[in-house]
C-alpha cells in the first residue's frame, strides 16, 4: 500500500518512473529488421538512381528493329588499361574499362565493391555508342565483384568474366582482377 | 564520448557512422535507448506485446528515416517524437478494433517479485486508473510527469501547443485523484 504521507499521485508517478527492462532478444529483432532494410535499399538505391539515369538515356532508332529480340548481352571484356607487367601496389587504382555489348538496352551502369555496389551517387552509368555500352572507372588493384544492371533492373554478370563466388543480393556477379601497373 | 573501444561513441557519431554504412553501430542506439523508450510505450498502450511492436516500430523508421534526423546528437529527442506518434497510431487502432486497456501482466508479475502483494495491488490500480484517461491526456500525463519533460519540450514532440498540454495534464490529474480516491475509499 503506499505511503499515505505523500499525495497519491506522487506515490503513482513514482511507481510508473520504475525502469522497464527488455531483453537483448529485443535488439536483435530490431537488428533483423535494420539489416533487412540495408539490404532492400542497398538494392533499390541501385536501381531507384538507374531509374534516374535510364530517364535521361537515349534509346537508338535502330533499336526499335531489335526490339523483338531478348535483350542479348554479350560482353566484349574488360579491358585493363595500362596492362603490362604486373606487380602489386597496394593502395593503386588503375583505369578500367567496362564493356557490354546490349543493343537493346536502355542504360546500362556497372556496380560492384570497388563503388559501393552503386549507392548514392557511385553507380557507373555507361554510354551507349550503337548498342556497345562502355565506362571507363579507377578501380583499386585487387579482387573485385562486379555486375552490370540493364535497364535498371536487370542484374547481369559479365557472361565473358569468372563468376564470382556466392553473391552480394542473390544475383550472379563476376570477378574481377586489377592488377598494379608499373608504368 | 567515448565507448570501451576508445571510439566516439555520442549519438552523432553513432548516427554519422550507420550513415556511412556500418549499419551494426545502429545497434547501440537501440540498446542505449531501448529500456528508456520502453516504460512510456508500455504505460502509454498498457501491454507489452504493443510496447515492443511500438517500440520495434520506431527504431526501424527512425534508421529508414536517419539522414532526415537534423540534429543527430539529439536522436534520442527524435526518436521519441517517433515512438510518440507511434503509440498514438497503436492505440487508436487498438481502439478501433475494440480492445480495451489491459495491464501489462509481465510487468506486474516482476513487480510482485520484488514488491508486497500489497504493492502488486497498488500497481494494478495505477494501470487501471491510467486506462481510464483518455489517450491524449495519458500521453501528456506520461510525458509531463513521467517523464519529466517540459511543456516546451511536450509541444514539440506532440505538436500540440503548450496551453492545451496544460489542460490535459490538470484533467488528467484531476481525474487520477477521483479514480484513486474511489478505489481507496472502496
Amino acid at each position: 500500500m503506499p505511503d499515505w504521507g505523500r499525495t497519491t499521485l506522487e506515490l503513482m508517478v513514482q511507481e510508473l518512473q520504475h525502469p522497464v527492462r527488455l531483453d537483448e532478444s529485443f535488439d536483435r529483432r530490431v537488428m533483423v529488421r535494420v539489416r533487412r532494410i540495408y539490404a532492400e535499399r542497398r538494392h533499390r538505391g541501385i536501381i531507384g538512381w538507374l531509374g534516374a539515369a535510364a530517364s535521361i538515356s537515349r534509346r537508338p532508332a535502330w533499336a526499335a528493329a531489335l526490339a523483338a529480340s531478348v535483350v542479348a548481352v554479350v560482353s566484349i571484356g574488360l579491358i585493363p588499361h595500362g596492362g603490362g607487367k604486373r606487380d602489386a601496389h597496394v593502395g593503386q587504382t588503375i583505369p578500367v574499362q567496362f564493356v557490354l555489348v546490349a543493343p537493346d538496352a536502355r542504360s546500362v551502369a556497372v556496380v560492384g565493391d570497388f563503388n559501393n555496389w552503386g549507392l548514392g551517387d557511385t553507380a557507373l552509368v555507361a554510354e551507349n555508342h550503337n548498342g556497345v555500352w562502355s565506362v571507363s572507372a579507377p578501380v583499386h588493384t585487387g579482387v573485385h565483384r562486379y555486375a552490370f544492371l540493364v535497364n535498371g533492373k536487370q542484374w547481369v554478370a559479365d557472361p565473358t568474366a569468372p563468376r564470382a563466388a556466392g553473391d552480394d543480393f542473390g544475383q550472379p556477379s563476376s570477378a574481377l582482377v586489377v592488377e598494379a601497373s608499373t608504368q | 564520448m567515448e565507448g570501451p573501444t576508445g571510439m566516439d561513441s555520442s549519438d552523432a557519431a553513432l548516427v554519422a557512422r550507420v550513415l556511412h554504412g556500418e549499419v551494426n553501430a545502429y545497434s547501440a542506439l537501440v540498446s542505449r535507448y531501448r529500456d528508456k523508450y520502453a516504460r512510456y510505450a508500455v504505460h502509454m498502450l498498457g501491454n507489452r506485446e504493443d510496447a515492443e511492436e511500438a517500440l520495434q516500430d520506431a527504431f526501424t523508421r527512425a534508421y529508414r528515416s536517419l539522414a532526415r534526423c537534423e540534429d543527430p546528437e539529439r536522436f534520442g529527442a527524435w526518436l521519441f517524437r517517433i515512438l510518440v506518434n507511434r503509440c498514438r497510431t497503436s492505440g487508436a487502432r487498438r481502439v478501433r478494433r475494440g480492445q480495451t486497456f489491459v495491464h501489462d501482466e509481465t510487468a506486474l508479475l516482476n513487480a510482485s517479485e520484488e514488491h508486497p502483494a500489497e504493492q502488486t495491488m497498488w500497481r494494478e490500480e495505477i494501470e487501471r486508473a491510467l486506462g481510464e484517461l483518455s489517450a491524449d491526456q495519458r500521453e501528456a500525463f506520461l510525458l509531463k510527469y513521467v517523464e519529466e519533460l517540459g511543456y516546451d519540450e511536450m509541444a514539440e514532440i506532440t505538436g500540440v501547443g503548450v496551453s492545451a498540454l496544460k489542460m490535459r495534464v490538470m484533467r488528467a490529474c484531476d481525474r487520477l485523484r477521483v479514480l484513486l480516491r474511489e478505489v481507496h475509499s472502496a
